[in-house]
């Protein structure tokens, strides 16, 4: 399989004056062509941090990219120059921010912001460049009549659309979406996930969908990438991960959600919380919450292990002959 | 004669905002009945009207005609100084534990403030000592004491937003969002903890949320509610196994379900978005999204809850003719 995007070993630092915050610590994954590939975590575990590295986006000071490669399209993103970069963004790459309210210029009609970037990456004069975006505007089922009002027009779901218009508009080989539809109420949730979904589809693009929500990941996703301070925890086909899980963290927040239990029966959280960035734990960084940790964990820090497939995980016990995570014991 | 067993009691209940477009329908004629110990879910989408709703009943906002009837006593026209009283025996958790919780007061005073308030102790030993009572109810370390919010993550500043709330001894909460700001293994320690509560100190909930899997997961009734009115209420089981009223139906299909594989039901979209609440037109307010409705939605009147079997209201259109069916 080709691979669009490529992360090796990544690595980065928010120096502050407090201290170092070790937000990404040794993150590897890749997104093959044409496939959705979800980033799950928690607040803090940094994934935000991941997605801005990869349009080499994030703020410095204080972040630091410390080390590894991002390949994107045969080409490393790190190494490029100003002017390089600015042409894969946009044009290669396009992101989708969580706030759809923020993302949008307030005092620009939408159809023009939407024409903007096609002017800027594919050359279209201005008049061409809004016909481009008409169209556009109504493949994301937004009437074209609509292009010349201004965001407070519209409603949330509305914005979120127009959003994804200027994204997809350059027809970029990667999209990467962080929670895109976190800040919208369920049933406009459907109809975005199903538009981006169909959009994508069509116009054979990847996608790296960022989200703490596991239905979503279900709805859309073809791989998943369980993310926890820092690191890939456990990676693999949506099969693998959802019904083969390996990691206890991911078994965790599995069993944190009230949707899968009957009414009644008390959830199973995970105990404790998210480890302070800029302290993190020696070995493995999850054996303070983890059940089924055991004195080697403390020390000995777990690598990204092929367990079987497509599906990786980083736990030194997980092929142990007598470990045997809760939901496989159910299971038996 | 007031039935003892219930806690709260809302009738006909409804707030309506004047604004420069015309009259703002938030709470449109909303009733139900709560019994001690058990919880009614809220849902619905945003604009809805579930959380004038449950600060309605609170008397936070005045309304603009009902009644709210708590524990046989027609509060609905008590003035703020009378309410002062009740206030011991209802309280409300806010969504948002960054927002509601003052910066520049420790852990400590936060907690003792509403026992100051309502002279529940009075030595500063006795209002010590319930303050650390408190935080050991709620799961607060003793040692957060001297604390400021900021220097809590949001599951422990919720803690102290419970904390708050129980320390006047309360028989009614109203949860407004509770968890959503909260990350799943957080969210899942303060279901767990005001889950523990109820059975322990037998509090009653008015649980709002836009949450579909927390409320079916927490609730014994819930109540769906589309721009101010209740479309369909019934026991929680009953409503996620058998929802009726096109809306519930829809809203129940758009949740993203964490299946992957052979289980996984189809999803049905609604198209559209929720409508303006100002100067409604008498008629179903679901029309212009629903897609089961009937020749005479677009022209009979706004239709009423119904129950369709015990327990369970519904006001759609579709009942009456399914009724006709079957005779």
């Amino acid at each position: 399989m080709e691979k669009v995007l490529e992360v090796k070993d990544l690595v980065v630092r928010y120096e502050t004056d407090d201290g170092i915050v070790h937000a990404i610590n040794g993150l590897s994954f890749s997104i093959d062509k044409e496939r959705t590939l979800g980033l799950v975590g928690e607040t803090g575990a940094g994934k935000t941090t991941a997605a801005l590295s990869i349009l080499n986006l994030v703020p410095d000071p204080p972040g630091v990219i410390a080390g590894g490669s991002i390949i994107l399209d045969g080409k490393d993103v790190l190494s490029m120059g100003e002017k390089e970069l600015e042409r894969m963004r946009g044009n290669d790459v396009a992101m989708i921010f969580q706030d759809p309210m923020t993302a949008l210029n307030p005092v620009i009609p939408v159809g023009q912001q939407i024409a903007e970037s096609l002017e800027i990456h594919e050359g279209l004069s201005r008049e061409e460049a809004m016909e481009k975006a008409k169209q556009m505007l109504e493949q994301v089922g937004i009437s074209a009549s609509r292009a010349y009002d201004y965001p407070h027009q519209l409603s949330g779901g509305m914005k979120q659309r127009v959003v994804i218009a200027i994204a997809l508009a350059c027809q970029p080989s990667l999209l990467i979406a962080d929670e895109p539809t976190t800040a919208l109420d369920v049933t406009i949730q459907a109809q975005v996930l199903s538009l981006m979904k169909g959009l994508i589809d069509n116009s054979h693009m990847s996608m790296l969908l960022i989200t703490h929500d596991l239905g979503v990941v279900a709805e859309v996703c073809d791989d998943v990438a369980v993310m926890y301070a820092g690191r890939i925890v456990e990676i693999g086909s949506a099969d693998d991960i959802f019904n083969h899980t390996l990691h206890p963290y991911t078994e965790g927040l599995f069993d944190s959600l009230p949707n899968l239990k009957a009414r009644g029966e008390d959830l199973i959280p995970i105990k404790g919380l998210m480890p302070d960035p800029m302290h993190l734990p020696q070995g493995c960084s999850f054996h303070p919450r983890c059940p089924y940790a055991t004195e080697a964990c403390k020390t000995r820090e777990p690598e990204l292990k092929k367990a079987e497939g497509s599906h990786y995980v980083a736990c030194i016990r997980y092929n142990e002959s007598s470990f045997c995570l809760r939901r496989d014991k159910d299971a038996r | 004669m007031p039935d003892s067993n219930t806690l709260l009691e809302v009738r006909d209940l409804t707030k309506f905002f004047d604004t420069p477009k015309g009259k703002l329908h938030a709470v449109d004629g909303v009733s139900f009945k709560l019994e001690r110990g058990k919880t009614l879910g809220i849902v619905g989408e945003s604009g809805c009207g579930k959380s004038t709703t449950g600060r309605t009943i609170l008397k936070l906002i005045e309304p603009t005609s009902g009644q709210i009837i708590f524990n046989g006593e027609d509060i609905t026209n008590y003035s703020v100084r009378h309410m002062r009283r009740f206030r011991t025996q209802m309280q409300m958790i806010f969504q948002d534990p960054f927002s509601s919780l003052d910066p520049r007061q420790s852990i400590m005073q936060l907690i003792s403030e509403p026992i100051r308030e309502h002279k529940i102790c009075t030595t500063s030993a006795e209002i010590a000592k319930r303050t650390l009572s408190l935080m050991d109810t709620v799961g607060l370390a003793r040692r957060f004491l001297n604390s400021y919010p900021h220097e809590l993550d949001g599951g422990r500043r919720q803690r102290i937003g419970i904390a708050r709330a129980l320390a006047v001894n309360p028989q009614l909460i109203v949860c407004d969002e509770p968890v959503s700001a909260l990350d799943v293994s957080i969210q899942a320690q303060i279901l767990n903890l005001l889950r523990q509560l109820q059975r322990d100190i037998g509090l009653t909930y008015v649980f709002i949320t836009h949450d579909l899997s927390v409320v079916r997961y927490f609730s014994d009734d819930v109540a769906v509610m589309y721009l101010g009115q209740m479309v369909e209420k019934a026991s929680s089981d009953n409503l996620f196994a058998n929802p009726v009223h096109p809306y519930t139906k829809a809203l129940l299909s758009a949740i993203p379900l964490p299946i992957v594989g052979k289980d996984k039901p189809v999803r049905k979209l609604i198209t559209g978005e929720v409508t303006s609440p100002v100067n409604l037109p008498d008629r179903c307010r679901f029309f212009s999204r629903c897609d089961m409705c009937l020749e005479k939605c677009s022209s009979a009147c706004n239709p009423t809850l119904a129950e369709i079997e015990p327990k369970h209201f519904v006001a759609c259109h579709l009942i009456d003719k399914e009724k006709k069916d079957v005779q």
